[in-house]
């Protein structure tokens, strides 16, 4: 009796393996990490992605796995590498993850499948040059293909301006105060700049990029954080809170922000453009959005600068992978990154879509035309500059927070002897790469 | 099979080594081969540079303490004040949670009408589950709609900025840490109080001893066991916390109210610091056990003596 149910359960173990082998061998499977930001269903929205794909695809499917935030997808796949694991085939992960990921050995360049294309340059075109930058190492090689790109830009309660007489937004850092002053009550803030609670980098880059100096280059091995932009920017982000008496001292939290704005408390806000979405929706007043004005006045009288954020898609390869897998991984980025899917994914998050073709296809081609908010987030694309990236990305990133911050709050009072210290640390790190 | 055993077969000395064997292998596993890597690797620099992955470690020695502990270096200077702040957090936690706990278990253990919802009231933050309570938390101190600063603003006090105020943030976190703690310190509270018998108090009274005496000389020499208890477990959950700081801040701004575990956390995901990583865990569990085995050893000491 035993030895006959011994021999069936060893049969089916047998069936269930050898067909596994089969499928394994007639299907290759694309393992998909992705984060989420934002509250849509990105579970489901990627599953619909995966399933169009593979009906113009057969014999590859995708395997999309939801991991959480970008630090938490990051976190994910260097545990599972470092542990001896298989990792993704593809991720989206933030776009200044480049160095961190290729320093380690575990990411391939996406320039050697552009190069291989019949109309490589033409694909690499059509993304907007901005959004490129951070994917791009200093040799020129491409490295990952923007998917959902951002800029903070600036949000305003139009009715509130217009009641004071204001009819277009601020466009220099004179008019931002002058603006502000004149909306702030005991009850509003005239401007919330969220650099308070631990990642003040990104909204100071702004300030940075506005003052003439990006704190960031085409090399990674070099850092401008000492620079007389780079203090003047910070030492105005302070005086926001301080002499200028426009919104909190240290700067507001990041999340109270739009919360903040939408209730009336803040009349002019620098958010993250992945917000707009939800901000047209939850407004009862007429919002504007316009260009970041951070910085003074230039020759053509506007003072504007923005870092780009967001996420990229990655490439994993150790090597080990055949011919016919990069292939089906490449259909797969090419998918993502097609204008149909960008209009798609731009419209249901507010990410800007990051290929010109995509704005002239649908569902965005509309939505752009009906909230020409969501245009201006693309055109501030042309006063953006790089987000903060180098080698050794997140300990550099870690100093450079941590400084801002200690000036910010006016535990550091000299900006420019906080910032030379750091630059200093900075320096010592990036001996090592150079 | 009884029987055989009786009969000391040539193996039987192997049978506690077989019965402890599962649970000594997990613990060897999961914490003492562990404990023995973190003190090697702390030992090393990771590889830095370009294709670090495929390269060997650096053997350094304490350097990695070395810079731990020296504040102008990048590591350094977040340790110590992370190393600092946990300290000023656990202290806080010690002498007023643990003696919180005591009040609102006295408070709660004499017969009064709805004991039992007060009872619930007091314990229920210990059931929440942490990251949502700071969660809660992180709206009540929001700057700009913020219940606290509503409250604040009713009696015409401007607002503070609990958690963007570095000279706020860790008082706010130890507020947050004391809310959650305090009641669940009462539930070992008040089950030390219910096992000291009533008569002691009834003989303590014809003998004319008030209230205070009797709390004096009476319930506290009696729950010393139990205030050892929750004293170590209080100082050590203090240097284990993360979830509040995860929702409340990040430790910022600048790492003022960072705390080592969520430091250690913040830098492993860069191979660079892993070396720091094990070295700042090496000091944790040092002051946790020097802190702990001699909070054990007074009491041992004390109970052999009585």
């Amino acid at each position: 009796m035993a030895l006959r149910q011994t021999a069936i359960v060893l049969l089916v173990l047998i069936f269930a393996m050898t067909v596994g082998a089969t499928y394994a061998q007639d299907e290759i499977v694309i393992d998909f990490y992705f984060p989420s930001a934002t509250a849509n269903d990105a579970e489901g929205i990627f599953q619909g992605y995966a399933d169009m794909f593979q009906e113009e695809n057969p014999g590859i499917s995708v395997n999309p796995v939801f991991t959480g935030s970008y630090t938490d997808t990051r976190n994910t796949i260097l545990t599972e590498l470092q542990g001896g694991g298989a990792g993704p085939d593809v991720a989206v992960m933030l776009s200044i993850d480049l160095y961190s990921f290729a320093e380690e050995g575990y990411i391939v360049p996406a320039q050697g499948f552009i190069d291989a294309m019949d109309m490589g340059s033409d694909y690499v075109g059509d993304f907007f040059p901005s959004l490129m930058e951070n994917g791009v190492d200093e040799m020129g090689n491409v490295w990952s293909i923007p998917f959902q790109r951002s800029t903070p830009i600036l949000y305003y309660n139009a009715d509130l301006l217009a009641e004071a007489g204001y009819d277009s937004p601020p466009t220099n850092n004179a008019e931002l105060v002058e603006i502000a002053q004149a909306l702030t009550t005991d009850e509003r803030d005239g401007l919330l700049v969220p650099v308070a609670g631990g990642f003040p980098i990104w909204m100071y880059q702004s300030f940075a990029i506005a003052f003439g100096q990006n704190i960031v280059s085409d090399d990674p091995t070099e850092v401008y954080f000492n620079t007389p932009e780079a203090v003047a920017a910070v030492e105005f982000v302070r005086s926001l809170g301080t002499d200028l008496g426009v919104g909190p001292a240290g700067g507001a939290a990041w999340g109270d922000t739009p919360v903040a704005f939408l209730a009336g408390q803040a009349a002019m806000i620098y958010h993250t453009t992945g917000n707009l979405t939800r901000i047209l929706n939850d407004a009862d007043f007429e919002v504007g959005v316009w260009y970041l004005p951070s910085g003074p006045a230039g020759e053509d009288g506007t003072g504007y600068g923005a870092p780009t954020g967001g996420g990229n898609l990655y490439i994993f390869d150790d090597g080990s992978k055949s011919d016919a897998e990069l292939d089906a991984i490449w259909r797969w980025v090419m998918f993502l990154s097609s204008p149909e899917i960008q209009a798609d994914w731009g419209a249901t998050t507010g990410y800007i879509a990051a290929r010109a073709s995509a704005w002239e296809t649908e569902p965005l081609a509309s939505l752009a035309e009906e909230h020409p908010q969501y245009g201006i987030a693309r055109d501030q694309l042309q006063h953006v500059g790089k987000e903060f990236s180098s080698y050794a990305t997140i300990t550099i990133q870690g100093i450079i927070n941590g400084t801002l911050e200690s000036i910010l709050t006016g535990e550091a009072e000299d900006a420019q002897a906080a910032m030379d210290e750091a630059q200093a640390q900075i320096d010592g790190i990036l001996a090592e790469y150079r | 099979m009884p029987a055989r055993l009786r009969q000391k077969s040539p193996l039987a000395f192997l049978q506690p080594y077989l019965l402890i064997a599962p649970t000594l292998i997990l613990v060897l596993m999961f914490n003492v081969v562990p404990a023995f890597r973190t003190v090697n690797d702390s030992l090393y620099k990771p590889a830095r540079g370009l294709n670090a992955a495929g390269k060997p470690p650096d053997y350094v020695g304490v350097e990695n303490f070395r810079d731990l502990f020296d504040d102008s270096h990048y590591m350094g200077g977040r340790f110590l004040r992370a190393f600092r702040n946990t300290i000023i957090f656990a202290l806080a936690t010690v002498c007023i949670g643990v003696p919180l706990g005591l009040l609102l278990a006295l408070l709660l253990n004499r017969r009064q009408p709805l004991l039992g919802l007060w009872r619930f009231a007091v314990f229920y933050p210990s059931l929440l589950p942490l990251i949502g309570a700071a969660s809660i938390w992180s709206f009540i101190f929001s700057d700009s709609i913020g219940l606290a600063n509503a409250v604040l603003k009713t009696f015409g006090h401007p607002g503070l900025n609990w958690l963007g105020d570095r000279n706020l943030v860790l008082l706010s976190i130890i507020i947050v840490n004391i809310w959650k703690q305090a009641g669940y310190f009462m539930i070992f509270f008040l089950a030390g109080l219910q096992n000291i018998p009533r008569n002691i108090y009834e003989s303590s009274s014809l003998d004319g001893a008030g209230p205070l005496e009797q709390f004096a000389y009476l319930t506290l020499p009696l729950l010393r066991r139990t205030v050892l208890f929750v004293v170590v477990i209080s100082f050590t959950f203090a240097f284990q916390t993360v979830e509040q700081l995860q929702a409340l801040g990040e430790g910022g701004p600048a790492d003022s109210a960072n705390l080592l575990l969520y430091l250690i956390f913040q830098n492993i995901s860069e191979r660079r610091n892993w070396g720091y990583v094990n070295a700042m865990t090496i000091v944790l569990i040092g002051v946790v056990l020097i802190f702990t085995l001699s909070n054990f050893l007074l009491f041992e000491r004390d109970e052999t003596n009585r």
